[in-house]
């Protein structure tokens, strides 16, 4: 089947994905404890307040019937589907939620990027090695290294590291190392890297007016010690799931093979090895794009990041119902997105997987 | 040790001269290849039959440099490819002489060929490393190669996987990657064992034609009595490591002289009488982990006698013509069991070997 084809197939079933995702989210919202009113008011409101917030938000007509949950099901599918978040409840009352996640997002996908990035750099090359070199003592070092990073949890990971680089921590001498920036909090370097943006204040990735080496850099050691915390799981997993595909690969038939065509050895890794070790790799690093999403958020706490995870706890534990639903609808739109492009990447590098939905 | 005559007519395109190739794991030391020696000359087809763990594929991956650790050439072997010695060579240099100079077909075509690229790619890659071809010139060399092994529509199946492949067009494909290399000799270890029988007659005569060809020298490796009386121009029999019975093709299964030959012949169906059940060697080959000081086919032989345990069999003639030896004491032949065995010891001279045994 043309790859086209399938794209359009697959985006057409992944609406019914998305539905369910918001659906659910939107049930947990409205049947759940959570009461905006509440939190927006507090506890002296005024019964009259209460009524004119109830009426503002739609949760009664003016004249005290209650808003039928379908209702309000149908009018926030409509909203959603339309892209219109409309206006944050709670975080920053009456700003747009669109605004707020753009201002929130140029950290949180800073944040992502390297912990992919960082995983992936450090994880990939780290796996081929101790695989090329199986059951040596570098071997043992390095995929023991792997398993015991991979073992520390997150959490915990976070609160040692932003622990020891605080004053007086084994770490301290990194906020003086190079160009100079705190570590915990959101860093101005980010903002200045950025720039100001075109779009009415909001700013956005890969708008860059002044792509100043110095903010980048900062921008860099900044993000460093968050980002190794929150790809230490996926770059444990890439050294473990590398070195056993690479095992695999090198024993095989088909290098043997490549060897007795006279190939040098290096060719006979990249291309040979390399290309097939690939394989189980691929939802392995694909898995950590997720990160973007779940694991975002306690790193982002424990390092005080304004990002869009610590954005999303805040909003569900106020209620901000607008907010929720927006990051809600955008995650589910990434998954299934990222699902997507994962079967598609498949196809290209194993080329023995079809599309079609009938084996040979 | 026999000096090698240089011949102009006949100068063996390789000489492998005790041979051996040991496996080092925790416990001992195993000579899965004990001091083997043979000669192939241009255009011969050289064949080495034995049973599983006999030691014939490690004699192929010694030839072509794969012996990896823990297995290891002992360094007072000697292979000389075209009078160049291959066991002092570095792996940079052995990759000279793997695919332009030595090939090698290898048993499971299904697993030989990296399945992540196409056919063409990788038939394009041997022209590219060992001739130098590129581009259109290459794809076309690629066509003519794949026409070649007799695989119809070649040009459209260049771009196919090799799980777009049947077993028999597989191995077709992997000995056009080899032609590719444009090699003078050819090792073929086991290349038709995976494949069934109708297949397996393709294959044969395929290697039959590309040999006159293209004036091949074949090395073939099988266990397989009936392949081997249809390729091969000479024989060499291997028993747990050593090579027990030489000879040509016709000799060998006209008039074949070790017990050991002997019960591989009788153990191929067919042979017997009517209603004669098939005859089997009773046991299974050793392991060989020690110096042979004895005959390691004594234990399962019919015709063993007492000096088989205690004396190590040297090659001697058995044809009368130097072209077929055997490793056995019971040769030569007529002369009385005392003096076969002394003549046995004269010629069994000690190797020096890692010190074990020394005097």
């Amino acid at each position: 089947m043309n790859r086209l084809v399938y794209l359009v197939k697959r985006l057409l079933l992944g609406l019914p994905v998305v539905l369910f995702g918001v659906t659910m989210t939107f049930l947990i919202l409205y049947l759940g404890p959570l009461d905006p009113v509440n939190t927006i008011l507090g506890r002296d409101a005024t019964p009259e307040d209460v009524r004119q917030l109830r009426i503002a938000l739609g949760y009664i007509y003016p004249n005290g019937d209650p808003v039928p949950l379908w209702d309000q099901y149908l009018m926030t599918m409509r909203d959603l589907f339309t892209f219109n978040f409309g206006n944050s409840w709670v975080i920053q009352r009456n700003t747009s939620v669109v605004s707020l996640i753009a201002a929130r997002m140029p950290a949180t996908l800073w944040l992502g990027w390297w912990s992919v990035v960082i995983a992936l750099v450090i994880g990939i090359p780290a796996g081929l090695f101790a695989g090329l070199r199986s059951n040596t003592m570098s071997d043992y070092l390095t995929s023991g290294g792997g398993i015991l990073w991979r073992a520390m949890p997150n959490f915990w990971l976070a609160v040692m590291i932003a622990g020891s680089l605080t004053a007086g921590g084994a770490f301290s001498w990194y906020r003086d190392f190079g160009p100079s920036t705190d570590v915990i909090g959101t860093s101005d370097a980010l903002g200045a890297m950025l720039g100001p943006s075109p779009f009415a204040g909001i700013p956005v990735l890969g708008v860059i007016p002044d792509p100043n080496l110095g903010n980048i850099l900062t921008a860099f050691k900044w993000i460093l010690p968050a980002a190794l915390v929150l790809g230490s799981a996926s770059m444990g997993n890439e050294i473990r799931i590398g070195r056993t595909a690479v095992m695999e690969s090198k024993n095989s038939k088909y290098v043997e093979t490549a060897k007795a065509k006279g190939l040098a050895s290096r060719r006979i890794i990249l291309k040979h090895v390399g290309r097939n070790a690939l394989i189980p790799l691929l939802p392995v690093i694909m898995g950590e794009f997720y990160l973007l999403i779940g694991g975002a958020l306690l790193v982002e706490l424990v390092f005080a990041i304004n990002g869009l995870g610590s954005m999303f706890l805040r909003a569900t534990i106020g209620a901000d119902v607008p907010m929720v639903m927006a990051l809600a609808f955008i995650f589910v739109i990434i998954t299934v997105a990222f699902n997507i492009v994962q079967d598609l990447l498949y196809t290209v590098v194993d080329p023995r997987i079809s599309l079609e939905a009938t084996e040979r | 040790m026999q000096s090698v005559e240089p011949d102009e007519e006949t100068e063996p395109v390789l000489a492998v001269e005790d041979l051996q190739t040991v496996f080092h794991t925790d416990r001992e030391t195993i000579r899965a290849v004990d001091g083997i020696s043979f000669e192939i000359r241009p255009g011969e087809t050289v064949g080495i039959v034995g049973e599983s763990g006999s030691g014939k594929s490690v004699t192929a991956r010694s030839i072509m440099g794969l012996v990896e650790s823990p297995g290891e050439v002992r360094s007072d072997s000697s292979i000389r490819f075209n009078g160049q010695e291959l066991t002092e060579l570095s792996d940079t240099e052995y990759n000279e002489i793997r695919g332009s100079g030595i090939g090698m077909v290898f048993q499971d075509p299904q697993q030989s060929l990296n399945p992540v690229y196409t056919i063409g790619n990788q038939i394009r890659e041997a022209l590219r490393v060992n001739q130098g071809l590129r581009g259109e010139a290459a794809r076309e060399e690629a066509i003519s190669l794949l026409e070649s092994v007799a695989i119809p529509d070649a040009a459209r199946r260049l771009d196919e996987y090799p799980h777009e492949f049947s077993g028999g067009m597989r191995q077709r494909a992997v000995i056009a990657m080899m032609l590719a290399c444009d090699p003078e000799f050819l090792i073929c270890d086991e290349p038709t064992t995976a494949l069934d029988v109708t297949i397996q007659a393709q294959i044969l005569e395929l290697l039959d034609e590309l040999q006159a060809e293209r004036d091949l020298s074949i090395l073939f490796i099988t266990h397989d009595m009936g392949v081997i009386a249809e390729i091969a121009d000479r024989v060499n029999v291997m028993y747990a490591g050593q090579i027990i019975e030489s000879a040509p093709v016709d000799a060998l299964f006209a008039n074949p002289k070790h017990p050991y030959t002997r019960g591989l012949l009788g153990a191929i169906p067919g042979q017997q009488a009517d209603g004669e059940p098939l005859r089997t060697i009773e046991g299974d080959v050793p392991t060989p982990n020690e110096e042979a000081t004895y005959c390691r086919f004594a234990p399962r032989c019919p015709d063993a006698f007492d000096a088989c345990n205690a004396v190590a069999p040297a090659h001697v003639d058995v044809g009368g013509d130097a072209e077929h030896t055997a490793a056995c004491l019971l040769y030569p032949d007529g002369e009385t069991e005392e003096t076969r065995v002394s003549h046995h010891q004269s010629l069994g001279t000690p190797r020096d070997d890692t010190g074990e045994t020394n005097e």
